[in-house]
């Protein structure tokens, strides 16, 4: 084993303060684990879903039809979106921990705002491929389910022969079908995904078990869609005191509010897209990200191993 | 080459596990420097603060009172960790990497990429003999073949300085000797090694200077010629024998005013032999 004549030493390399390709590599371990634990499986489970309410829906009308096709997929796909973000960001940093594989990795050139950003971003990127893949397959689906609902109505008639009715119907079924805003409805998912993959950070930062946060998370996740619920609650009190001002006003800071996603489940039955919602909830997704993932740096920052 | 690659200067940590209540001093008062070059081990019982000397020096941990510094460097600072690498006490990487994978991971991750870090695994894979075992994932390796890969990812990056936390624990005899052999190699190749172990006979194998080290609190320290000879006492290793001979000698050394038996029965390393005489000193204290 002995070689004398090879020298393994050499000068030291720059090290730069803040290396993206770091984050990126964190980015890609993260991506890696997550497919070796064979996580895109359940891509297998959703696409049987799909084919079973695409298939054996008992609807009334072909127009009801496609929308419970659309509004269980779009479902499925939110509730994957969301639940992974939390699941796998609570086991992975822990464990992390518990196997000392973070000792080698943070006694490395590397930052723990780096850690960090790498592991959400590996999350967010099978999230990102799951609901592309999702998404593409889903729109597919609808489109073919569309196209041979209308050839029905339209049976061996030609366009000229087409009765008022017929006419209606199919304009019914095209409202009900595909439309390109449903892929907005897709990004909302994602950047829900987003934001409570980042609360979930900040509680593994400093939560002792993996347990303690996925619940905590999911019940800030819950929480966090009573925003308006909660300010009309303490407004409607007659006691509008200091005391429930500072609560709603921490509650207000603290708890995401994830009601910025809601109009996307409008979007999957069919309704109008407002530009300004999807800015709103870019803006804000961003804004929450940035809050998070600092707030997680400053609890990690002096953590202890 | 003046400055000290490791210096630790009245390092003091403590833990407080329960807020407030049940201090624990893993580490108190400590000092001292490793040199460059040279292979410095750390040795005491299980508990004494060796590994939590050395998360704070790699800035892992913070140190409650005093300083750690890597060539100059405070301990914590990027700069420091970028001339170290460290292989932790029963060191797990990811399990569903390859030995191969596992070393571009951590290359990549100190700025290596292309064909250089390409050689650099394929030197490093050979540099540890595991270049057999490149693809196969480290769920499927042995305790000794994880110490190496280990060990090779702690060399990933060419740092000046490596740290190894318990090197050879849990090892088989065949694959610490394997392990010895490389602290050798990187030794004659100009590198610092800072190690630590309660395995003896290891450290007094490899290692230049030695510091003894008991509930946080540096005992003796020095070269091993320094610490193993004591000029006012001679061993003696017989074989065979027989009980009547031992009679005699036991007789003759009675009948003797100065001297005295200290000790009898089965040779065992010098370094054992002087990590149990602290020991023993160390209760006695304890109990008084
Ligand atoms: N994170 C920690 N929290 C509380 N106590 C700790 C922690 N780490 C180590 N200790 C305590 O510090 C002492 C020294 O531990 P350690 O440095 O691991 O010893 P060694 O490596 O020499 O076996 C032990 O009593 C241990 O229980
Ligand atoms: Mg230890």
């Amino acid at each position: 084993m002995n070689e004398p004549t090879t020298t393994l030493q050499s000068p030291a390399r720059e090290v730069p303060v803040f290396s993206i390709s770091r984050v990126w590599t964190l980015a890609i371990s993260t991506l890696t684990q997550l497919v070796r634990m064979k996580t895109f499986y359940f891509l297998f489970a959703f696409a049987v879903l799909l084919l079973a309410v695409g298939n054996f829906n008992f609807a009334s009308s072909p127009a009801q039809a496609l929308s419970t096709v659309k509004k269980v997929s779009f479902g499925a796909m939110d509730l994957f979106a969301w639940l992974f973000a939390i699941v796998a960001t609570a086991l992975l940093i822990p464990r992390d921990i518990e196997d000392r594989t973070l000792y080698t990795i943070l006694s490395k050139p590397v930052r723990r705002i780096e850690y960090l950003l790498g592991k959400l971003c590996g999350v967010l990127i099978v999230i990102g491929i799951s609901l592309s893949v999702m998404f593409v397959v889903c729109a597919g689906m609808i489109q073919w389910k569309e196209l041979g609902y209308i050839a029905d109505e339209i049976g061996d008639t030609t366009p000229e022969q087409l009765t008022e009715d017929t006419r209606q119907a199919i304009l019914l079924i095209q409202k009900n079908g595909f439309h390109p805003e449903l892929a907005i409805a897709a990004l909302a998912s994602f950047m829900k995904a987003a934001v409570v993959a980042s609360v979930t950070i900040l509680l593994s930062t400093f939560a002792s078990s993996s347990l303690f946060t996925i619940i905590v998370s999911v019940l800030v996740f819950l929480v966090g869609h009573a925003h308006t619920m909660a300010t009309n609650f303490w407004l409607a009190e007659t006691d509008n005191s200091i005391v429930t001002q500072t609560l709603l006003k921490l509650f207000k800071i603290i708890i995401p509010n994830f009601q910025i996603f809601s109009f996307s489940e409008g979007i999957v039955q069919g309704a109008a897209v407002a530009p300004s919602a999807i800015w709103q909830m870019g803006g804000l997704t961003g804004a929450y990200l940035v809050v998070f993932m600092l707030l997680s740096l400053l609890t990690f920052v002096d953590k202890e191993f | 080459m003046s400055e000290p690659a490791v210096e630790v200067k009245n390092l003091t940590k403590i833990f407080s596990p329960d807020l407030s209540k049940n201090h624990i001093v893993a580490v108190d008062n400590l000092s001292f420097e490793v040199a460059a070059g040279e292979v410095y081990g750390l040795i005491g019982p299980n508990g004494s603060g060796k590994s939590t000397t050395m998360k704070v020096v790699l800035g892992l941990m913070a140190a409650s009172k005093g300083s750690a510094k890597v060539f100059g460097y405070d301990s914590g600072d990027i700069r420091a960790r970028n001339e170290t690498g460290f292989l932790p006490e029963n060191p797990y990487f990811y399990k569903h990497l390859s030995g191969e994978e596992t070393l571009k991971f951590y290359g990549k991750l100190c700025g290596l990429k292309g064909s250089e870090l390409k050689d650099r695994i394929a030197e490093l894979l050979k540099l540890v003999d595991l270049e057999g075992a490149a693809k196969r994932r480290l769920g499927g390796y042995s305790k000794g073949m994880l110490q190496r890969i280990g060990l090779a990812q702690t060399l990933i990056q060419n740092p000046r300085l490596v740290i190894l936390d318990e090197p050879t624990a849990g090892v088989d005899p065949v694959g610490s000797r394997q392990i010895r052999d490389l602290i050798l190699k990187l030794k004659e190749d100009g590198f610092t090694v800072f190690l630590c172990s309660h395995l003896l006979e290891q450290v007094q194998e490899v290692c230049d200077r030695v510091g003894i080290i008991f509930k946080g609190r540096m005992r003796r320290e020095g070269t091993l010629d320094e610490l193993i000879q004591i000029e006012s006492q001679t061993a003696m290793t017989l074989e065979n024998a027989s009980p009547e001979l031992m009679g005699k000698i036991h007789d003759l050394i009675s009948s003797d005013a100065a001297a005295k038996m200290i000790e009898e029965g089965h040779p065992r390393t010098t370094l054992e032999r002087l990590f149990i005489q602290i020991a023993d000193q160390n209760k006695k204290e304890e109990s008084a």
